[in-house]
């Protein structure tokens, strides 16, 4: 026999099928068009931003993100449900379109007809598993939705709608290929390779065969009636993440990773900066909640939401989307909560796992720079202090300007203006400069760099913050006033390379200073250390440590220099006990996003919490490579009262103590 | 309602004083300069007044060199309307008389209803300027406000007396007024505010043309107070506390012999 099928068995191939088939087909894509048009009208009432550049490499992540599901499998549970269900109903599409490319083209215009022999076995076969999988997957999602549903999963009637509709899909699709089977198919050698219609249809079978056929031709045209309604219900349910989803891979942010928007504050015609209102937000900004699935992966990863702040990223991103359908002369700034905002320590955890390519932090900066910029309000008191301070002394700690060198003293460092010729200009920074605690790093920072032959210079009391705790804070005048200063003197020294040992200025230093003209390399000092000892200049002595490793926001996400601090401890001997939430998935120390500048007054303290995933390492000490996270972490380990269990150290500390 | 508000720059308390090498005054090297505290409520005072009435002009005037002028923009970024700048390269040398005299000499036939001071600078502390230039023009003056309202021309203000107590005083305009912390919050600029501040008038005038005042007082000499005894801070658990403190006893005193 020939391995084939009717098409169009039993519900017939003439007019009185095809065309209420395609007027209703036609119907239900013009009303998906209309759907999305409406939807695209609101998107255009953002500003412009230009997302369609480097379309090769927008392309590339289309095909990592939607087709090869990277992003959303990487969560395995429940990603791979999400990933599988995808493929599964990925095949079924493929399938109905092979059909329908035979049925109402090759063979109608051509009698060419492909699906037969091995390809038909093949086919069939494997758009039963890809069925049966999609039911299963369906199933499992739909369980964990309704009857486990994990913490802060939100569900609506979208949800109900999306599962129903679904299942409905694949269920009424297996009992029409069941009663076909069960009056063309059964006992015939093609049976098996529909290995699920053939259970379907041994089921139905008892019904006999004028049943069945009216069983069949019934479940056909509900079948069809079902995806004409889900081509429907795409733009006006959840179900448009399929579409805004994608799309929104393409128009993903290309990097330099994290880096802000600069404001363009010389424009005499511009009279906002930042965003109170839908109207300064770009287009972007409105399509991100779109393409938003609640999946709530930002959430669980937030250190705000997590420590009871009102932050919750995927809620702030959804009301944006919302004020732009239902109230767009709304005040966006009350509307998302003014302590949300402020609440957010820029850490990227949200960014960095979300499977739909949203960009979180951009939205929340934007809206707090309307609130400095425009109104001179701030979180507290203590930050207006702190801003002040900084336009005064050029450090948020107010600590007079000209003593910016003195904890170099006495370590045969000079300042540039004593002597330009040096092989790294060292950016210390305010911490490292001024900071009881951290002056250790950075003396041992010099210790190291000595120790290796390199000849390091500072700036001194030309040296000021560069201005990134200010700058996320929203006060971008502040930001670019420092930021315009500290790059004329480094220009005027002229040197070839500036090391940083705080993850904020490296990531300023290297990345947004480049939008006003900074050129010189700039690297941090985990990175720097490793090539030292890599080539050979600097040598270090293993001994024995117990510790855990923290991973900097800014090193970690915002950069993904991971692996050399580890690799640097490990040569030192060390061995680390990983705490559960590391390396991208790392909690942040609470002191990001200007916060190291702001009390913690909501919630509970971040910096306990981490320190208290540190304590359960077991570890006796907490390494980290940021000023603000060592400043957090003696202040973790009081709260956490686990002075005497855990000892937080910066890695400079740590091998400046191994210089073999 | 013509308003004046007098300001000063003055260095920030956290920087390392030296002193001058004429012994007088402290070495303006290496200073971080910004508007003297008391005057910021002094600005922001005026401000809201502003803003209560609707109306009103508000000049702001700084006596010193150039530099100064970064301080006054920041007051016209505040919400000053105009600057006034008097400039003068050693008005650390002008004693407050003189500095009073300068101010009342410019407002004198400006018709000012209200003239907002710091209750003393935080550099030299006299605390006179406010309270002379009341006296020479012959207005009334309240020193160290810290509530302030205006309703119809008749201004309500409390006073912060010694020991907690405030006093409240009833006057009408014209009158001067020097600030005392806790009168209000001074704001943080706004950037189209700063903007628009880099265009506001900023006029400066020589000295010589408004100081008809001579000095009655010099000062003969400044400096840090000698170094005496330190104080010692004792650490520890508080049995070794009781040991250390019965040793230090024992040793340099005698009130357990």
């Amino acid at each position: 026999m020939e391995f084939t099928r009717e098409i169009y068995w039993n519900v017939g191939h003439g007019a009185s099928t095809l065309i209420p088939m395609y007027l209703l087909t036609i119907v239900a894509l013009a009303l998906l068009v209309k759907g999305i048009w409406q939807r695209v009208q609101v998107y255009r009432t953002g500003l412009p931003l230009v997302r369609n550049d480097q379309v090769a490499t927008r392309l590339l992540r289309v095909v990592d993100n939607v087709l090869l599901q990277k992003k959303v499998v990487q969560v395995a549970w429940p990603g791979m449900l999400h990933g599988l269900f995808f493929w599964g109903f990925g095949l079924l599409f493929i399938g109905t379109v092979l059909i329908v490319i035979q049925a109402d083209f090759t063979d109608l215009l051509f009698d060419v007809k492909f699906l037969t022999g091995t390809f038909y076995k093949l086919f069939s076969i494997v758009l039963d598993i890809a069925g049966l999988l999609c039911i299963l997957m369906l199933g499992g999602l739909l369980v964990r939705r309704y009857f486990f549903p994990p913490e802060g999963l939100e569900t609506k009637s979208d949800d109900a709608v999306m599962h129903g509709m679904l299942l409905a899909i694949l269920i009424t699709g297996f009992i029409i290929e069941g009663a076909r089977m069960a009056v063309t198919e059964l006992g015939t050698p093609l049976a098996p390779w529909s290995p699920v219609g053939l259970v379907v249809a041994k089921a139905v079978s008892p019904i006999g065969e004028n049943g069945l056929l009216a069983l069949h031709k019934v479940t056909w045209w509900v079948h069809l009636l079902l995806v004409m309604v889900f081509f429907y219900l795409i733009p006006a349910t959840k179900f448009r993440h399929i579409l805004t989803t994608s799309a929104n891979y393409f128009f993903s942010d290309l990097g330099p990773k994290g880096k802000l928007v600069n404001l363009d504050l010389e424009d005499e015609d511009k009279e906002t900066f930042g965003a109170s209102s839908l109207k300064e937000l770009t287009w972007k900004d409105i399509f991100d909640g779109d393409a938003c699935t609640q999946c709530k992966r930002c959430q669980d990863r937030c250190p705000a939401y997590n420590t009871d702040k009102p932050l919750s990223p995927m809620k702030l991103v959804r009301e944006i989307t919302r004020i732009a359908h239902d109230d767009p002369e709304g005040n966006m700034i009350e509307l998302c909560d003014k302590d949300a905002i402020w609440s957010c320590t820029t850490c990227r955890a949200c960014q960095e796992i979300c499977p739909a390519a949203i960009e979180h932090v951009g939205k929340i900066i934007e809206l707090r720079r309307s609130m400095v910029l425009m109104e001179g309000e701030f979180p507290g008191e203590e930050v207006m202090t702190a801003m002040e301070a900084t336009e005064v002394n050029g450090n948020p700690l107010g600590m007079g300007y000209a003593e910016r060198g003195d904890w170099a003293e006495d370590l045969g460092i000079k300042t540039l203006a004593q002597d330009s010729e040096v092989d790294v200009l060292y950016f210390v920074g305010c911490y490292g400069s001024f900071d009881k605690r951290n002056i250790k790093v950075a003396k041992s920072f010099v210790k190291l760099c000595q120790a290796a032959g390199v000849k390091v210079g500072i700036l001194g009391k030309e040296e000021k913050c560069c201005g990134e705790p200010m700058r996320k804070m929203g006060n971008e005048y502040l930001y670019q006033t420092l930021a315009m200063e500290n790059i004329e003197m480094i220009k005027a020294y002229d040197v070839a390379k500036i090391v940083t040992s705080c993850p904020h200025c490296y990531n300023t230093l290297n990345k947004d200073y480049r939008d006003l003209g900074l050129e010189t390399e700039v690297v941090t000092y985990t990175v720097f250390l490793k090539e030292l000892i890599d080539s050979g200049r600097l040598r270090i002595s293993g001994g024995e440590l117990s510790c855990t490793y923290h991973d900097s926001c800014y090193l970690g996400r915002h950069n993904d220099i991971y692996d050399p601090p580890r690799e640097l401890l490990k040569l030192a001997g060390a061995a680390i006990s990983e705490m559960d939430k590391n390396r991208a998935e790392g909690f942040c120390c609470s002191a990001g996003g200007g916060r190291i500048l702001a009390e913690e007054k909501l919630g509970e303290r971040i910096n306990v919490k981490r320190v208290n995933m540190a304590v359960e390492t077991g570890a006796e000490v907490l390494v980290s490579n940021c000023p603000f996270c060592l400043t957090m972490f003696e202040d973790g380990v009081k709260g956490a009262e686990a002075e005497d269990k855990l000892q937080p150290r910066d890695i400079a500390e740590i091998l400046a103590e191994r210089l073999g | 309602m013509k308003i004046l508000v007098c300001i000063k720059q003055v260095p920030d308390m956290e920087s390392k004083f030296k002193i001058d090498d004429a012994g007088t005054w402290y070495s303006k090297a290496d200073l971080a300069w910004r508007m003297n505290e008391y005057d910021e409520y002094a600005v922001e005072q005026a401000v809201q007044v502003k803003e209560q009435l609707k109306e009103g002009d508000i000049t702001v005037l700084c006596i010193g060199s150039d530099k100064v002028k970064e301080t006054m923009k920041k007051a016209l970024a505040m919400g000053c309307d105009r600057g006034a700048h008097v400039s003068d390269e050693d008005s650390s040398l002008k004693e407050p008389l003189q500095i009073a005299g300068v101010i009342a000499e410019y407002a004198r036939d400006k018709g000012f209803d209200l003239i907002f001071t710091g209750m003393q600078s935080q550099d030299r502390g006299s605390g006179q300027v406010g309270l002379l230039v009341a006296e020479m023009l012959g207005l009334p003056g309240v020193s160290t406000v810290v509530d302030f309202s205006i309703e119809g021309g008749v201004i309500a203000a409390k006073r912060e007396l010694e020991g907690g107590m405030k006093a409240c005083v009833s006057l009408k305009v014209p009158a001067v007024i020097t600030c005392q912390l806790g009168l209000n919050t001074p704001r943080y600029p706004t950037l189209p505010n700063i903007m628009k501040a880099k265009k506001k008038e900023l006029i400066s005038t020589p000295i010589a043309e408004l100081l008809k005042v001579d000095a009655r007082q010099g000062t003969e000499k400044m400096y840090f107070p000698e170094k005496k005894g330190g104080g010692l801070v004792l650490e520890g658990e508080t049995p070794e506390l009781v040991e250390q403190l019965v040793k230090i006893l024992k040793e340099k005193t005698s009130v357990l012999s």
